[in-house]
């Protein structure tokens, strides 16, 4: 590393850490204050107090069965999707996967109709709100073992299976199982299973709507973090959200760990499959996929067809008509609730300045990473974890962690500064970035860049004419994934962009969702903002797709 | 070390530094007014651009959760001056923000107003009158009940909180929390003088665990006990529907609300058991660091015969001038009630012990009988 | 012993018709060809992995053309060893059968490997335990798909000879495909040329 390079790293490194880890030391630091220094204090808070009361146990057994739910619906259709060729793959895996980028108060949205008066009408059976939850995380979640189960399966080599076919005790079943699909497919189901929990366990927005009584450790924190941080002021918020967090960022910790654990182990022992390889078509399989391409569409489409469904109010009943009064609604916006193109601007706004920090940041850590691999392991293992803290952390904690960490730095920025929430974005995007850039950078070719040298080409050209361009697949899916990311994040805005100016679109959603449900317009009103962000999201993602590297296994 | 790069990287620090920090943030003028608030629905369109055109001020909101959120708020941003005024503090949050020096002092004329010595049973100075908080809007909290359902045959009317601890009414009380809810905090203060806290410590305690055992549905704000949970309210046509419960809190005119958007016919009543309403004032306040001149002008727009008569039908709630009453159209006042012996808590009471009062009702909730 | 009757089968273009081969028992039999002429396919065709356009296969006078390739008995040794890479070397061999490790390992040259993990194997290792693997379970004719190309000729010229004897002791017949005509004359009793029927 040269002069220059080891300067760009150090100040990365350092924006990083003033952008992220400073914040929430400070926010910990005036949680402390108020709670004191009490771990178990704080988890016992949880149960002393109604507001979180059977938060615990409920965060994690929802967590564990959306897991088992969505593994349960994933793989059947990763094994359909991985074994067989399909006309247009690349598309259904799309259609498939998308579900994952749809910011989850559009899915509550969603989830909502089709359990409503509307839809199957089972909104009033209290039974039924536990599925309902659980369903609705499986949705989001069979992304994830698709994406990880999928290409193993379509890159195997195919050798394996039928050398076992001409052995006598390899033929079986069971003998198939234990010897290819258990030992293959594991590492994938279990990472992908990892994550799944980890998104399950810090669930806000589908548990605030769909689950009215019970909250999870994120909602909980959520509800009171208006009060938290405040000495002598109903001092319990900043208990349960210490507790909360603690609980949180030691589960999402652990997950963390298990999944990278388990990545190491991957396939790479596999020989993968000539690229001459044809899978046979499966007619059969359109049993698996049609439904299954059903249950991804019906919420984007409850949801979109909701916004031109418009309760007639002449009578008292559930009658209605179609009519486009809820966009009007949405784009003219009141008092009450800005416009949707201000709401849009703001979000546009956010996302591109999250990019402007988070890509350049998160390529310089990335490159940082991959430098000090060669000389120094040990630091790069260290700064690559470090890079992950905030997936450890959750939404609604790093929403806190602004609040309050900059609170304590310059209160009145906390409510001046226009680009707070970009701080937040900041935050959770980074990691992605990294975790995009970095594998790029360990298989990008040091011939290419030796050779330049050779040539005589300088470091600046070589950045900008070699390496940049051929990295450029990775920068766009690091791109839009940033974009997207930020345009529907719910969690930490919900608690940072209290100026109603700084309106984001979910923001925007979810108040118009809770506004008094007697205005017939409320809820045309919201799906027609969130039909406008799903629309945005899925042109970002399907650009994604056209540059993504199909053999990649993995979350992006 | 490659200086010209260096000194393009410096240059390059520079000016994405202050630009990014400085021309960023959003320094308040002496033309706006910064308003917190809740959804207070008063604070409409046409209203606020009113108020903009004739006084030239720029209106900006920031909008918080719900009536504790703007405490919460306060207490967070005490001295930074970024807001002016706040609306929409009850006399049930209006002791603490006092108590912690968060308001400041104008000279409002309260004549219209009506007063501890009009004969009014509702007078809206009453719990404070003084000039650190101007009332806008009131009403009684009282418990609603869905009278179709609970018409003495299927449902005995309750004459008594205890009542609804008993197996008929398992599961189906709706009730806001007081941690969260402003109209939930009014009724549980209505319990405490109902079980008459200063002689009695424990009826008030083991009334809120008999409803927990009892499955009576805790709810964090009005809106969803209201419109999700309870029967007899416009929440039937509204998605999210739950339907099951038959009583809940709301406000002794909510009746009277429901009659007028459905045509002067309602299904929902008012429970006049003694001591069981509450009487709820909501304000307005300017903060301190803010432009108090702004925020006296805004209020004294906000208390105006204008808009403040226009309460009942812009805000759902009582105007809080003298002789002012809710419409009669619709049945509006005919299915409002004013409860006959609402609970009584002073102001200085309720400053001095709110935070005991929720410790007690949260220990009362997380207690197993 | 193995009567391959008019096989034909075609991917686009031809790769073999109405194709006749006979393999006596204990014979040694190398099919050559350029790359892509069909040898593979072949080779698939006989143990039951793909299936023929026409023709049908004999073994020991039994039709065993429609039979699925689990119960044909006929082995397949691939291009690249396919060894389990969580399963030792004994683990691979028992996926075979679960006894005479030790003995089928000496006879290819490997004594005391069962405890070896599969990725430490050179190329060559690999493929003798592949081919150990194949002999273990007894086929009735053993394939061998191009199994020496992956290797340098050093390597594969010893282990060529190997094979041809172990496999001329237990007389099992075997059918070899490759490119290189050096490796089936060493290799093979005859041979004949694809590109040429």
């Amino acid at each position: 590393m040269n002069n220059t390079q080891k300067f760009f790293s150090i100040l990365a490194v350092f924006i990083y850490s003033a952008i992220t880890i400073i914040p929430i030391v400070f926010a910990i630091d005036r949680l402390i204050l108020v709670s004191g220094f009490n771990p178990i204090l704080w988890i016992q808070s949880l149960d002393q107090n109604y507001v979180s009361q059977n938060s615990i146990a409920f965060t994690f057994v929802q967590a564990f069965f959306s897991t088992i739910l969505t593994v349960l619906i994933g793989f059947p259709v990763a094994w359909v999707l991985g074994r067989h060729s399909w006309p247009f793959k690349a598309f259904l895996r799309s259609i498939l996967t998308l579900p994952f980028v749809i910011p989850a108060i559009i899915a509550a949205m969603g989830f909502l109709t089709i359990t409503g008066p509307y839809g199957l009408d089972v909104r009033t059976d209290e039974s039924t709100w536990w599925w309902t939850l659980i369903f609705s995380h499986a949705w989001f979640n069979i992304a994830l073992i698709i994406r990880f189960c999928e290409p193993v399966l379509s890159t195997l080599n195919p050798n394996f299976e039928e050398q076992l076919l001409l052995l006598p005790n390899g033929v079986t079943f069971f003998s198939r199982l234990k010897n290819l699909w258990i030992p293959i497919l594991t590492p994938s189901i279990a990472a992908a299973s990892c994550m799944t929990f980890v998104f399950s366990f810090t669930s806000f927005a589908l548990v605030k709507w769909i689950t009215v009584r019970d909250k999870t450790l994120e909602s909980t924190m959520a509800e009171v973090s208006s009060s938290a941080g405040i000495q002598g002021y109903m001092e319990p918020s900043s208990d349960i959200v210490l507790g909360a967090s603690l609980i949180q960022f030691l589960v999402l910790l652990a997950s963390l760990w298990l999944m990278s654990f388990l990545q190491q182990r991957r396939q790479t022992k596999w020989q993968q499959a000539s690229e001459l390889f044809v899978q046979n078509k499966n007619a059969k399989g359109w049993f698996v996929l049609a439904p299954a391409i059903f249950f991804v569409q019906l919420p984007i489409i409850s949801v979109i067809l909701g916004s031109f469904r418009v309760r007639d109010v002449s009578e008292n009943s559930n009658s209605f008509k179609w009519s486009t009064e809820g966009w009007s609604e949405a784009f003219q916006g009141s008092y009450s609730f800005p416009p949707l193109s201000e709401a849009l601007f703001n979000s546009l706004i956010y996302s591109f300045g999250t990019l402007i920090i988070a890509l350049p940041l998160g390529y310089i850590l990335a490159s940082t990473i991959h430098q000090l691999e060669e000389n120094n392991f040990n630091l790069s293992r260290i700064l690559e974890i470090y890079t992950m803290l905030p997936f450890a952390l959750s939404a609604a904690m790093i929403g806190l962690g602004i609040m309050l960490g900059i609170i304590k730095l310059n209160p009145s920025a906390a409510y001046d500064f226009r680009f707070l929430p970009v701080l937040a974005h900041v935050m959770i995007t980074v990691p992605f970035v990294v975790r995009i850039i970095l594998p790029a950078l360990r298989s990008f070719d040091l011939s290419y860049d030796e050779n330049a040298k050779v040539l005589g080409m300088s470091n600046f050209s070589r950045f900008f004419k070699i390496k940049l361009p051929l990295m450029k697949g990775s920068i766009l899916v690091a791109t839009v994934f940033t974009l997207a990311m930020s345009l529907g994040e719910f969690g930490a805005s919900f608690i940072v962009a209290r100026n109603s100016e700084w309106i984001t679109l979910p923001l925007l959603i979810d108040s118009l969702r809770g506004k008094p449900m007697k205005d017939p317009l409320t809820v045309p009103s919201s799906n027609a903002v969130a039909t406008v962000l799903m629309l945005i999201t899925m042109i970002l993602f399907l650009i994604v797709e056209k540059f993504r590297n199909t053999k990649d296994r993995g979350m992006f | 070390m490659n200086f010209p790069h260096f000194s393009k990287l410096i240059v390059a620090c520079l000016i994405l530094f202050p630009s990014f920090t400085g021309c960023i943030s959003e320094d308040k003028s002496d033309n706006e007014l910064v308003i917190l608030t809740y959804d207070v629905n008063a604070l409409s369109d046409s209203m606020i651009s009113k108020f903009e055109n004739s006084t030239g001020l720029e209106v900006r909101m920031i909008k918080v959760e719900d009536s504790g959120s703007i405490l919460s708020y306060l207490i967070q941003n005490k001295g930074v001056g970024n807001v002016d005024l706040a609306i929409g503090l009850d006399n049930t949050y209006l002791p603490t923000a006092i108590e912690l020096d968060l308001l400041e002092e104008v000279s409002i004329v309260k004549d219209s107003i009506s007063g501890k010595n009009s004969s009014s049973q509702m007078p809206a100075l009453g719990p404070y009158d003084g000039n650190l908080a101007t009332p806008f809007d009131m009403g009684f909290i009282c418990l609603n009940y869905d009278s179709s359902i609970v018409d003495g045959l299927n449902f005995t009317i309750p004459t008594s909180l205890w009542n609804l601890t008993e197996p008929e009414w398992k599961g189906k009380v709706a009730l806001p929390s007081p941690i969260t809810s402003s109209p939930g905090r009014g009724f549980m203060l209505a319990t405490l003088d109902y079980f008459d806290w200063q002689n009695n410590d424990d009826d008030f305690s083991n009334w809120w665990t008999a409803m927990k055992d009892n499955d009576a549905i805790i709810t964090s704000g009005w809106s969803e006990a209201y419109e999700t949970h309870y029967t007899g309210g416009y929440g039937e046509y509204t998605e999210g529907y739950i339907g099951d419960a038959h009583i809940t809190v709301s406000y002794c005119h909510s009746p009277g609300v429901e009659s007028w958007y459905n045509g002067n016919w309602t299904k929902s009543a008012s429970l006049d058991i003694d001591k069981t309403a509450f009487f709820q004032v909501e304000y307005a306040s300017a903060i301190k660091g803010g432009n108090s001149e702004n925020a006296e002008k805004f209020i004294e727009y906000l208390i105006s015969s204008e808009v403040n008569s226009q309460m009942p039908v812009e805000n759902l709630m009582y105007s809080v001038l003298e002789g002012q009453n809710l419409p009669e159209e619709n049945g509006y006042r005919f299915n409002s009630i004013i409860p006959s012996n609402p609970a009584v808590i002073s102001n200085v009471d309720i400053g001095k012990n709110i935070e005991i009062w929720l410790e007690e009702w949260n220990e009362a909730m997380i207690k197993s009988e | 012993m193995l009567s391959c009757l008019n096989l034909s089968k075609k991917y686009g273009k031809i790769l073999f018709n109405e194709l006749n081969i006979n393999l006596e028992k204990g014979e040694i039999l190398a099919i050559i060809g350029p790359s892509g002429c069909g040898k593979t396919t072949l080779l698939r065709c006989i143990c039951g992995l793909e299936e023929l356009d026409s023709g049908k296969i004999l073994l020991n006078g039994d039709d065993i053309t429609k039979i699925p390739a689990e119960e044909r008995g006929i082995g397949l040794l691939f291009q690249k060893p396919v060894l389990y890479p969580h399963l030792t070397v004994s683990g691979n061999l028992s996926l075979a059968s679960f006894n005479n490790h030790d003995k089928v390992l000496v006879e290819v040259g490997l004594p005391n490997f069962e405890d070896r993990d599969v990725d430490t194997l050179s190329g060559g290792e690999g493929q003798r335990v592949a081919l150990a693997r194949a002999l273990l379970a007894n086929p009735n004719v053993l394939l061998l798909d191009e199994p020496f190309s992956a290797l340098d000729l050093d390597m594969s010229i010893k282990l060529i000879s190997d094979v041809r004897a172990l496999l001329k002791d237990r007389s099992c017949p075997a059918i070899l495909v490759t490119h290189n005509i050096e490796e089936a004359k060493l290799f093979s009793d005859r041979m004949i040329d694809l590109s040429k029927v």
